[in-house]
């Protein structure tokens, strides 16, 4: 009898030390990058699942979205990580493929989830046979004009590659009259790998040519058009002095200061553009339209496609808790809880048909231009080596180019070979 | 006391050694040995395969010039401006002096990556105060773009390194300084030599060791010195300013591949060995000051 206190409180103190879940299952969910608004949703969705599901516990971990291939890599590979995880989608091919992410298709509600989203969307979640996410926040690469500038200068916003040299140029002067050039007509994102060949890729996708062939054997993007591409940038630096000296060395922030300072014309962004400029200058006005194409197929403008990127919500292919992994991914990507997207600015698009096709929907600034935009829009192609094309690869040679080191044929010559090698060698 | 009881009180010590340094080093040099890559895990062994590929690679060799430069011109300049401000302070020009040796010392106690950041601000092309300064007094028409330009890039980043280091060579210099006899002056002065040759032949022969010491730790430290690259330039722009340990970084968590990563920060750690033997030969030769 003398001993049941002390044995109450030792049992007391061994439940206290063992932690985790309590009669159930715990599920780590990391959760990277993200706008504070977007946090602060991830992290009431995530107690409102505890609250509503008494045998699952997620706790839930902020990762920077610039440590996300690092994290992912050492984490996935050593066979740990978290049991859900927000990614680029183009990581279906890269690390789906590798066995990374669980296959959702083998769930067997998977067709009636599969009906919440818009297809083209869910498309790009797929690498072979398998789909390795639920799609969340599309993203579709637009010209952003700066409409201050634009008025100031009479001219509308370019639908060719001919207007979009021409306004660069126009708009590339000297506004205080001391005799030097203090605004420019294109800003580039130049300081960041990924960054750049998300915003030369646009360009290639517009002009109607493919970055690899239809079987991702071979490299496809060293056309002569897909020369000029690259070449109209060259003009524009070399040329036309139009693209901000200093931009090889440029991060988000600086565009975003350029461009709220009136310092820059245009620059070729996504949909978050519309939250970092209210941030630094409310109320700021731009026109969003999609990326000039080609002279000679004006014909085509509305259709042709620019990049399409995106979110997805994967699950860890080695988590011993799928059922309550995916329930949780279900939870997170539903029609109710899409319509977050709708009724905040989150820098994205929403992605399921009941949101983007609600009354809502339509009240939202320059949603339907995304939703157009996304409706013929393409992501990178499903090949594991292409992240590392375009950081490692495109981005280089190009800015190489630009700068003026070698020409746009022998950069793209060089690019080509060597993402050709990377093909080759397989993952 | 027992024989073991020192082995045990060093066991924590040892233990603690063995687990972030040893450990940490060998699976490096296991992992250089061998195809390694963090989404197939641990390949075949490759032998020096991964020594091969890194000599191969361009960007090491332009990787390693950089660093070379970054090393040497950063440290040299910075013990020049640690000599200079050095003798300013050691004239002891009533309290301002101290007040002075404060200010001097600030870039010393200031963390890498805030001054990174700060000198990544200080030089922007369009919001930069070094640019708007230049262009204030006429130096310059416009801007210059000084990180986003490849001729330049490194240049800035070894002018912050050199703006960190110089407090510590200045504070070498001054203990180097303090610690010559006023005799040898003294007679200097009776044989009626100038300043000049004061300086010459009697304080520059004094701080030859000091001088000596501070070199091969201002490279040591320089070669292996990540934070100041990687903030300011990340390498940049084009690979203009790579230098090895951004290198390292580079291979192993951009390319994804960790055998050659490995290999590369061994061939670092190699001459980091090489030049830290000549430091501690240098220093042992010194003897206590």
């Amino acid at each position: 009898m003398r001993h049941v206190p002390k044995t109450l409180l030792l049992t007391a103190l061994l439940s206290l030390c063992c932690g985790g879940p309590r009669n159930g299952v715990e599920l780590q969910l990391w959760n990277f990058g993200g706008t504070p608004k977007m946090i602060e949703w991830v992290r009431a969705r995530a107690d409102s699942f505890n609250a509503s599901h008494a045998m699952v516990r997620v706790v839930q971990s902020q990762k920077s979205w610039n440590m996300i291939r690092e994290l992912l890599y050492a984490n996935l590979g050593a066979g740990t990580g978290p049991d859900v995880m927000n990614v680029h989608a183009n990581y279906a091919a890269e690390f789906g493929g590798a066995g990374f992410f669980y296959p959702l298709n083998t769930f067997h509600d998977f067709q009636e989830v599969k009906s919440w989203f818009e297809p083209h969307m869910l498309e790009s979640t797929r690498y072979g046979d398998n789909y390795y996410g639920l799609p969340c926040s599309a993203i579709a690469f637009t010209l952003i004009c700066n409409k201050a500038m634009f008025d100031a200068a009479g001219i509308a916003p370019p639908r060719t590659w001919s207007e979009f040299r021409r306004a660069a140029k126009l708009l590339t002067r000297d506004s205080d009259g001391d005799g030097t050039i203090d605004q420019w007509g294109l800003v580039l994102l130049g300081g960041d790998r990924g960054g750049f060949s998300y915003r030369f890729a646009p360009f290639l996708y517009r002009a109607g040519m493919n970055i690899l062939s239809d079987d991702l054997r071979r490299v496809e993007f060293n056309t002569p058009v897909g020369i000029q591409a690259l070449q109209l940038f060259v003009d524009m630096h070399q040329v036309d002095h139009s693209i901000t000296p200093g931009f090889l060395a440029y991060q988000h922030s600086e565009i975003n200061d350029l461009f709220c300072s009136n310092k820059v014309a245009m620059c070729i962004e996504g949909p978050w553009f519309r939250s970092l400029v209210e941030q630094k200058s409310a109320g700021k006005e731009f026109y969003t339209v999609p990326v000039p194409v080609p002279d000679n197929l004006l014909d085509q403008y509305d259709t042709l496609p620019t990049l399409q990127d995106m979110v997805m919500y994967a699950i860890n292919g080695n988590t011993k808790h799928p059922h309550e992994a995916w329930e949780l991914v279900k939870y997170f990507r539903s029609c109710e809880a899409d319509m977050f997207w709708i009724t905040e600015e989150l820098g994205a698009v929403a992605t399921t048909t009941a949101a983007l096709h609600c009354p809502q929907a339509a009240l939202k600034e320059n949603l339907s231009i995304y939703i157009h935009e996304l409706k013929h829009a393409r992501p990178w192609p499903p090949h594991p080596g292409i992240i590392s094309i375009a950081n490692n690869v495109i981005t280089p040679w190009c800015q190489k180019a630009i700068v003026g080191e070698i020409s746009a044929e022998v950069a793209m010559r060089a690019a080509a070979a060597e993402a050709q090698e990377i093909i080759d060698r397989g993952p | 006391m027992k024989r073991s009881t020192p082995y045990f009180l060093l066991f924590p010590a040892l233990l603690f050694t063995i687990v972030v340094l040893v450990y940490p080093l060998l699976q490096n040099l296991h992992n250089s040995l061998r195809r390694v890559s963090l989404i197939r895990g641990m390949g075949d062994w490759s032998g020096l395969l991964n020594y091969e590929r890194v000599f191969q690679d361009s960007l090491f060799w332009l990787a390693f010039q950089n660093t070379v430069l970054y090393a040497s011109v950063g440290t040299m300049l910075a013990l020049g401006v640690g000599l200079a401000f050095a003798l300013l302070l050691n004239m002891k020009i009533g309290r301002i002096t101290n007040i002075m040796g404060f200010l001097y010392t600030v870039p010393w106690v200031i963390s890498p990556v805030v001054a990174g950041f700060a000198w990544k601000w200080l030089l922007n092309d369009n919001f930069g105060i070094i640019n708007h300064w230049l262009i204030s007094l006429s130096i310059v028409t416009e801007g210059i773009t000084w990180l986003g330009d490849p001729t330049t890039a490194l240049l800035c980043v070894i002018v912050a390194r050199v703006w960190q280091f110089y407090p510590f060579a200045m504070v070498m210099f001054l203990a180097g300084l303090q610690a010559i006899p006023e005799e040898q002056y003294e007679a200097a002065a009776v044989d009626g030599a100038s300043t000049a040759r004061k300086f010459i032949h009697i304080t520059l022969p004094n701080l030859r060791s000091v001088a000596i010491v501070l070199l091969l730790l201002g490279v040591i430290w320089s070669f292996n010195d990540f934070n100041m690259v990687f903030v300011m330039t990340r390498g940049g722009p084009i690979h203009a300013s790579m230098v090895l340990p951004v290198l390292v970084r580079e291979f192993s968590f951009v390319q994804f591949d960790l055998g050659k990563g490995s290999a590369l920060s061994m061939l670092i750690f190699g001459t980091l060995i090489v030049l830290s033997v000549i430091y501690l030969r240098v220093v042992s030769k010194r003897g206590p000051a």
